[in-house]
């Protein structure tokens, strides 16, 4: 809400600085956006009066003029204008003066003769003739005679003003207006608040010969004021009520336009006029918009309306979009004879639902939106009429059409002084508290000890003893509240388990090198495509964004691979050598579609890793770790995910159950993200490993009796996987076993084709004694015949 | 006798001298000490000095060979100390060459922050809890005061999935979890990621996070929840920090207030950081409006509380004067390694 300070002062006493208000009035609840001086940009230019005029030597059309500004030396200003005399007053910049345009003024000479400034044209100071008369002249500006020499040209030209933009916040739609503004403020200062004259004299008649008004939808629009006006007399407006609407940020048009839009900043109620002679049958009928119906409104633009927005209508058509912009054909015009005035209240969620719809957004609607007072339209009506019988704009009829179901009653709220002071932790004397929402027209008395508080219309944000607190701390300072530190018993907060467990697992990923990587939860389907899915996989069903940003954000993700690879892609397009990257974060799984419920958050890890040292074996190291952390009991299986090498990637379960997929990317999904490099990556289900029981961990004796290492070194058929060969030995060896250690896979020259070569270093030992030749032999033997079960064949 | 005894012991002083090495020294042993050496030799000529001669020789003969095995000896410690020094000195490394660290990795600065305000909170008995990001318009709006088509709701951009479910637009939604499930006392933060329909530049994200504090008691007091948001913006910001509570607006509090600290850059005395004004808005807060603890079964006759709301983000830019939020999304490994 932007606020000329000039014209603010019409209505309340300020005795402080522009600064020290805009500090005070931040402090009682009002943010300022900006503050901006008006005139800031002419600076050093003042009345002059020319005492002496000569012909320059050098020049034909120079001329070296004496200047007064009221100082004890005259100042010598060279000129090349013809149109002044001695004795005018003019505008004189000075040295070092700064003029609309953006010139910069400094002493220097012309043609050899010194001149210390400038005289300055209508022109020069971005003035027209409504802002000075003469303005407009070819040559320099003569001001009036009455103007004061040495006087500064900012307060000449009544640019003195300063223009506040107050932040309003929501619960406060009165104070999107100069009254509202200027209450609060007589009531942060401590000075006197001057509404208004709202009177005026009828020229008789009566309006009901005239139209008449029916509301047919009082939910929609529970009050609806008319007038009539004749016999218009269509003008420009006042230079004052044109500033003023200038300085909010709107245009004058003329006397009748202008005085509903001032108005409208003046009490925060929106007013229309209508042309009355376009109103068909003489009728006003607020209804809802029929199906098929059209309007087209001031800006020329046509609309389709549907039933549940509100009209505006007369005995034929839609006249008026009620409550946010009036039809094209109804508008005021220089020609127009005779008015019909509407202040009318409209329900704030219609009137959002419909600006909403049609995508119209203007002053009317915002404030509708932002909600008005239902006694607001009679005064606000009113105030327009004053304004109408002050400036003559016309003859106003006798009568009122004042259509209403019901008015609301005063809220009343009784609350003990004592349970206003026990939210705040502040004493107050129960005398200031009375006078503060006396001073905000919250009538206040007391009685037994009780506030009886009567709440106007107006303020229908105060609905208790929260809502009194608050008006009486923003007003008494905030800073009279003084902290105490935390009371109560001593405790110690708590994390969930599984944000304990998570911590767990995300510093042992730090420990290994990975970094911690944070991406948006919603993506692009192209991004879910890009991994080459199954039609059926369940993952391509992700929930749909119904408003979302843009394609690229219009998903809740069902996978976090499609992030990772992204930032995967990003690092190696900056040449990045290698990285370790991980993240934590949510998938959103739907439990039908289209979703009706909320959809299963479950927390996933992902992880991706590239460099010249990284393969699928140190992926798999990390993934060990990561299971360790939460005392997973872990096996491995082939897995077939479409968007991993078919030949390096596994599934592993946990505790019997699937809990991650790792391995490299297909290179027909790098090619999409545009790599060029082998990467790998793993999704973990933390909603599997969360659930794991980790068993309480016992110490274990240290081994007393030595232990016996051997080597088995083994052919067999390359198709054996390694983990089958050390299945068989860990089984022939039994509980002597304390390790099985792989040192040596071999294909190739002096291999049969076909076959391996694998060595393993086996570690027995016995917690109960040395190991003696035969128990060795007897492990051995088995060891040797699981192997050669399997095919695996001893080297010699 | 004597003077050869003397003789031998000059002898072997000046050949000390010029020995250098452990095969020096063993030769000049096995020469003046050894079984055939010429100590050895002298004590064997004993039998030709007169009787009365013999202990005092005995003993000069004595004195020689253990004068010189003494001197033997030392030289060699200082030999074998020298060949040491010098091997060590052999080995010396250049120190300015690089170190060989183990890479370890970073969390996310978003996370490294987000863990020092647990820490902080739950030293002063906050348990830290959670709610999920896809909210009913129930517990994101109805619950938190904010009816239908209430003016508030234009305050958020909420992105919908379905009727009435949406991507919560602020973590107070778990408040209302939180009241519905715990009895006060109640003392939680809940962190966690919330999302706005705003476009995409250096200070809007449509993802962003916040920490959302609750507090219901009997008898709290806004003097409570200063001294609470104190204690942190202390922890935060430095002991000397200064907390002003400003009147503002939020539908879920009443009284509500947007609270500023004072600024670290300057210490409140105005610059540029926080543009004059001393002071820079760190969070809004507020005490618990009654309409919410009425929707959640608390009486507000009974009991009161107090709610604020962190913005993670704009703390973790703040603290590491990181210019544009976007970075933080983006996890360039050179940008998130900044942060150990």
């Amino acid at each position: 809400m932007k606020i000329s300070l000039n014209h603010l002062k019409n209505y309340v006493d300020i005795n402080v600085s522009p600064e020290v208000l805009c500090d005070k009035m931040v402090m009682a609840g009002f943010e300022v956006e900006s503050i901006e001086y008006a005139g800031d940009n002419i600076k050093n230019v003042k009345v002059g009066k020319i005492e002496k005029i000569e012909p320059h030597e050098n020049s034909d059309h120079l001329q070296i003029c004496q200047i007064n500004i009221g100082e004890k030396e005259n100042v010598q200003i060279v000129t090349g204008a013809q149109n002044i005399s001695e004795g005018d007053l003019v505008p004189a910049a000075l040295d070092d003066s700064y003029l609309p345009n953006g010139m910069h003024i400094k002493a220097g000479a012309l043609r050899g003769v010194a001149s210390n400034g400038m005289l300055c044209s209508g022109e020069e100071l971005c003035l027209t003739e409504s802002d000075y008369p003469g303005a407009s002249v070819y040559g320099i500006l003569i001001l009036k005679n009455t103007e004061k020499i040495g006087a500064d040209m900012r307060e000449v030209l009544g640019l003195d003003d300063v223009v506040i933009d107050f932040k309003i916040t929501a619960n406060r739609p009165d104070c999107n207006c100069m009254l509202g503004v200027a209450k609060e403020i007589s009531v942060v200062l401590k000075t006197d608040y001057h509404p208004p004259v709202t009177e005026y004299k009828t020229k008789g008649g009566d309006i009901k010969d005239f139209i008449d008004v029916t509301v047919k939808n009082y939910d929609l629009c529970p009050r609806y004021v008319g007038r009539m006006v004749t016999n218009l007399r269509i003008k420009e407006s006042p230079v004052w009520m044109q500033k003023a609407i200038l300085a909010s940020g709107m245009r004058p048009i003329n006397n009748i336009v202008d005085i509903t839009n001032f108005v409208m900043l003046e009490t925060g109620q929106p007013m229309h006029a209508f042309n009355y002679d376009k109103i068909e049958g003489k009728k006003i009928i607020v209804r809802n918009a029929e199906k098929g119906e059209k309007i087209t409104t001031l800006d020329g633009k046509e609309y389709d309306l549907s039933p549940d927005m509100l009209v505006i209508a007369d005995g034929k058509k839609p006249s008026c979009l009620a409550g946010i912009m009036g039809g094209e054909e109804s508008e005021i015009e220089a020609d127009t004879k005779n008015l019909f005035l509407e202040s009318a209240k409209f329900r704030r969620d219609n009137i959002r639902h419909t600006s909403r719809a049609l995508g119209i957004r203007t002053e009317a609607s915002g404030r509708y939106e932002r909600g008005t007072d239902i006694l607001n339209t009679e005064y606000a009506m009113n105030r327009a009429l004053s304004l109408i019988y002050e400036l003559d704009a016309g003859d106003i009829v006798e009568g009122a059409l004042d259509r209403y179901e019901s008015l609301p009653e005063e809220r009343i709220i009784k609350v003990k002084p004592a349970d206003i002071l026990s939210l705040l932790g502040v004493d107050i004397p129960v005398d200031e508290m009375v006078d503060i929402l006396n001073r905000l027209d919250l009538k206040t008395t007391l009685k037994d000890g009780v506030f009886t508080v009567s709440v106007p219309s107006i303020r229908d944000d105060v609905e208790g003893r929260a809502d009194l607190a608050e008006e009486v701390m923003r007003i008494y300072g905030y800073d009279h509240i003084i902290s105490t530190p935390m009371r109560g018993d001593v405790i110690r907060g708590t994390k969930l388990p599984e944000r304990e467990k998570s911590d767990k697992m995300k510093s042992y990923l730090c420990s290994i090198g990975c970094d911690e990587i944070t991406t948006y939860s919603f993506v692009s389907p192209s991004s879910i495509d890009s991994l080459c899915l199954d039609a059926d996989d369940d993952r391509r069903n992700a929930i749909k964004i119904i408003n979302p940003l843009g394609d690229e954000y219009s998903v809740m993700r069902t996978t976090l691979i499609p992030s990772m690879l992204s930032v995967l892609a990003t690092n190696i397009n900056r040449k990045i050598e290698d990285a370790r990257f991980f993240e934590q974060s949510k998938r959103f799984i739907a439990n039908e579609m289209p979703i009706k419920t909320q959809p299963a958050e479950l927390p996933t890890l992902s992880i991706g890793i590239y460099g010249k040292d990284e393969d699928f074996f140190t992926l798999k190291g990390i993934i060990e770790g990561i299971m360790r952390t939460f005392g997973a009991h872990t096996q491995y299986e082939v897995s077939k995910e479409p968007y991993l090498h078919p030949g390096r990637q596994a599934l592993v379960k946990a505790n019997n159950t699937p809990a991650a997929v790792f391995g490299e990317v297909h290179p027909e999904v790098l090619e999409k993200y545009g790599i060029e490099t082998r990467v790998l990556v793993a999704e973990v289900k933390l909603d599997v490993l969360f659930n794991i029981k980790k068993r309480p961990t016992y110490y274990k004796p240290l081994p007393k009796f030595p232990a016996v290492e051997r080597d088995y070194a083994m052919l067999c058929d390359s198709k054996i996987p390694v983990g089958t060969l050390e299945a068989a030995i860990t089984k022939g060896a039994g509980r002597l076993l304390e390790k099985t250690e792989l040192f040596d896979v071999y294909e190739g020259e002096q291999i049969p084709e076909g076959k391996k070569s694998v060595a393993f270093s086996v570690t027995l030992r016995s917690m109960e004694g040395t190991l003696s030749d035969e128990q060795i032999e007897a492990v051995n033997e088995k060891i040797v015949n699981n192997l050669s079960k399997i095919g695996a064949e001893l080297r010699k | 006798m004597k003077e050869k005894i003397e003789q031998l012991k000059a002898a072997a002083a000046e050949a000390l001298k010029n020995a250098s090495s452990k095969e020096d020294l063993e030769a000049l042993r096995i020469k003046y000490l050894g079984k055939k050496g010429e100590l050895t030799g002298l004590l064997k000529q004993l039998g030709s000095v007169a009787p009365e001669e013999r202990p005092k020789i005995g003993q000069l003969v004595n004195e020689a060979k253990s004068k010189i095995e003494t001197a033997i000896n030392e030289n060699r410690d200082k030999i074998a100390r020298a060949a040491k020094e010098l091997k060590l000195a052999g080995e010396a490394v250049d120190i300015t060459m690089p170190a060989k660290e183990k890479k370890v990795g970073v969390l996310h600065p978003l996370n490294r922050v987000l863990d020092d305000m647990i820490d902080i909170f739950k030293s002063m008995g906050f348990d830290v809890v959670d709610g999920p990001e896809v909210e009913t318009d129930h517990y994101n709006f109805e619950c938190l005061n904010v009816p239908a088509d209430h003016p508030a709701r234009d305050m958020q951009d909420t992105f919908y999935l379905a009727d009435k479910l949406l991507l919560r637009t602020q973590t107070s939604a778990a408040q209302i979890r939180t009241m519905e499930t715990r009895k006060p006392p109640i003392r939680v933060i809940c962190p966690g990621r919330v999302f706005r329909a705003d476009e995409v530049d250096a200070t809007h994200s449509p993802v962003f996070h916040q920490i959302e504090g609750l507090v219901v008691d009997k008898g709290i007091t806004m003097c409570d929840l200063k001294g609470v948001l104190e204690q942190f913006a202390r922890e935060i910001y430095g002991k000397d920090t200064e907390v002003r509570f400003r009147p503002s607006f939020f539908p879920f509090t009443e009284p509500s207030v947007e609270v500023d600290v004072t600024c670290s850059e300057c210490g409140g005395k105005g610059c540029r950081v926080c543009k004059g004004s001393g002071w820079i808005e760190i969070l809004g807060a507020g005490m618990v409006h009654p309409n919410v603890l009425r929707c959640c079964g608390i009486d507000p006759d009974e009991y009161s509380g107090f709610a604020f709301g962190i913005g993670l983000d704009r703390l973790t830019t703040t603290k590491y004067k990181i210019s544009d939020i976007r970075l933080l999304f983006e996890n360039d490994k050179r940008f998130l390694e900044q942060f150990d």
